[in-house]
């Protein structure tokens, strides 16, 4: 097995500025070998740590589907030195990636149900992936019917116009965007992501329920899904937490004996319940 | 293979022959104080020491260490591998309590889906040759966490200290290795391995502090949010000497170093410690571990909680050296009756 410090090298193929003031970035990575991207064999709501070397590394989720083949995609935030570099670069320059990590979306799992995305702000990345895997055409038949519940707190932060007009016009998926003040120009839902939840009211048969987002997001529209029926075990969420190597070697990421990267990202409710709470 | 004697006077010639082989660490005098350094004349061997400060773990996972380099060429970035890590190591006088830690550390950095290659090669590429401790600290507590002050598992080559000479055991294969192209040591005799069998007795029989860890863990199981901690971590000062000198203790941070002038650099790792605020701090500001109680329990709980959930064992091998070390005295052994009395007013409770 090789060194799994060593990351793999690959170039950047398209930036893509997400938002209106232009923190949030999408890079488009082309492996240099292809027998590493061959090998790159990756799942929604995986993670990667991408570095600029000589700058650093830091952990990201991946936010193109396996679908979406040639190419893998990250979308960055800038708020640091590591996620400045990214936001810093060139067509053509060199990020190092390792990965696929973390456990990911139990795509096996949820084969056969219903699913209900909910995310908030820029942690939809995954979510992305999530979608646009189950929405191939390879897959579709696997799953049952998907409502999608998106908000932020203005239409400048909305990411991913373009697969989310895509979405809207399919009629085998439900795309619910909200945002959290009205605009003159937003035709879609006005109001917090819990109430939009409540007003939507997902039926819990069969279902399982895909939440990311900020903090305060996540508890109202879990204290929604609750009122109307829904399990723990329904409830998914993805964690962030700071780590350095990805692989459970570091120490940082644990949540008592729980790691978030080789345990995590993805865990239900019910684990969380279990878990202290120091995330 | 038989025990073997290996005269005080003659360790001189024991490092000359292994060390054209070998990089040969050994405990040496630094700064007053004990610790393991590849040495490059016996003479600087220190044979009269019950332990060193910094544990030997740091020769296999030191401080500071090189993960890889890179260089650029261009828009182009390459990355150099480090080819030292087939160099053959002997870590010589290591104590039984610092040898356990190897087996942790091996184990650790060999568990689940990705292995730590780095470690794991120098591992393999180095032996170990313990010692017993004829006159264990009394900050020592080996034999609480399964240990003993002449326990030979985790070592190669084994020595006990019967005065003037060495009782010399070889453990391991590579153990008998070693000892094989060092034809002229002599043979010991039945009363040498006897009094070798007396010491370590003798020694067993020193030890003063004692606990009972299958009871720690479980109280701790169920204690996570009792109010003990706060107790416990109040005067914690957050050195991080506990950390750092923990011969387990296994986290660090990664960084990249660069030679700007050179066009290169290299990413390394550092011992990183949860006791520091830093260490979980993420760029947006939120803390999962804000405050000190959270960081004194996260210590004692994945040394003596989540160690055991996950790899069937204690995290730690009772060196003592965080007993010694805390500079306000805010020591293991206080910290683990302050838990025990946990159960012990709860057993009160339930009597009366």
């Amino acid at each position: 097995m090789p060194n799994p410090y060593i990351p793999m090298l690959t170039r950047v193929k398209s930036i893509i500025s997400e938002n209106e003031v232009r923190d949030i970035k999408t890079l488009e990575l082309e492996f240099q070998k292809k027998e590493e991207y061959k090998a790159f064999d990756y799942i929604p709501g995986q993670f990667a740590e991408i570095s600029i070397i000589g700058k650093g590394e830091c952990p990201i989720g991946i936010a193109s589907s396996p679908t979406e083949e040639g190419t893998i995609k990250f979308t960055i935030k800038k708020m640091g030195t590591v996620t400045s570099s990214f936001h810093n670069s060139d067509i053509g320059d060199t990020i190092g990636v390792r990965g696929p990590l973390g456990n990911g979306w139990p795509m096996e799992e949820l084969k056969g149900q219903n699913i209900v995305v909910i995310g908030g702000g820029f942690a939809f990345s995954t979510l992305r992936s999530l979608v646009l895997y189950i929405l191939d055409d390879k897959h579709r038949k696997d799953y049952g019917d998907i409502t999608v519940i998106y908000g932020n707190r203005d239409s400048g932060e909305v990411l991913y116009r373009d697969v989310l007009e895509e979405w809207e016009k399919r009629d085998d998926i439900n795309v619910v965007l909200t945002i959290d003040r009205e605009e003159e120009s937003w035709t879609r839902k006005v109001g917090f992501v819990a109430a939009v939840v409540k007003e939507v009211a997902p039926s819990p048969d069969n279902a399982v329920a895909i939440i990311c987002g900020p903090p305060i997001m996540i508890r109202t529209a879990v204290d929604e899904l609750v009122k109307i029926g829904w399990k723990d075990e329904k409830i998914l969420n993805s964690l962030e937490m700071r780590m350095k190597c990805g692989i459970g070697k570091c120490g940082r990421c644990n949540i008592g004996e729980k790691f978030v990267c080789i345990d995590g990202p993805v865990f239900s409710l019910a684990e969380l319940k279990k878990m202290p709470n120091e995330y | 293979m038989a025990e073997k004697l290996l005269k005080k006077d003659d360790i001189g010639k024991f490092y000359s022959e292994l060390e054209k082989e070998y990089k040969f660490y050994a405990p040496t005098k630094v700064k007053g104080n004990i610790a393991f350094k590849k040495i490059s004349n016996a003479e600087e061997i220190e044979l009269d020491y019950l332990n060193s400060k910094v544990p030997p773990k740091d020769v296999l996972f030191p401080q500071k260490e090189t993960i890889f380099e890179y260089r650029y060429e261009g828009k182009e970035v390459i990355i150099e591998e480090r080819k030292d890590l087939e160099d053959k190591l002997i870590i010589f006088g290591v104590r039984p309590c610092d040898a356990y830690s190897f087996k942790l550390l091996e184990d650790f950095f060999a568990s689940g889906d990705f292995q730590d290659d780095i470690f794991l090669k120098k591992r393999e590429n180095a032996t170990i040759i313990g010692i017993g401790c004829n006159s264990p600290r009394q900050s020592c507590f080996c034999t609480s966490v399964g240990g003993h002050p002449f326990q030979k598992e985790s070592t190669d080559v084994f020595l006990s200290d019967l005065g003037d000479t060495y009782l010399v055991e070889a453990i391991s294969e590579k153990g008998e290795n070693l000892l094989k192209k060092l034809s002229w040591l002599a043979d010991a005799k039945k009363a040498d391995v006897e009094k070798s069998k007396e010491l370590a007795k003798l020694a067993e029989e020193s030890f003063t502090t004692k606990f009972d860890f299958d009871l720690v863990t479980k109280v701790l199981d169920e204690n996570f949010e009792h109010p003990v901690w706060q107790e416990i971590s109040e005067s914690c000062i957050g050195c991080s000497s506990c950390t750092f000198l923990c011969p387990t203790c296994t986290c660090f941070d990664v960084i990249d170093e660069n030679d700007e002038y050179n066009n290169r650099g290299r990413r390394i790792r550092i011992w990183d410690t949860c006791q520091s605020c830093l260490y979980t701090l993420e760029t947006s500001g939120h803390n999962p571990r804000p405050a000190k109680i959270q960081r004194c329990r996260n210590r004692i709980m994945h040394k003596f909680s989540y160690y055991p959930s996950n790899y069937d064992c204690l995290g730690c091998v009772g060196c003592g050296r965080c007993i010694t070390a805390c500079p306000v005295n805010n020591e293991l052994r206080l910290i683990i009756d302050k838990i025990l009395e946990i159960q012990e007013k709860s057993g009160e409770k339930v009597s009366a």
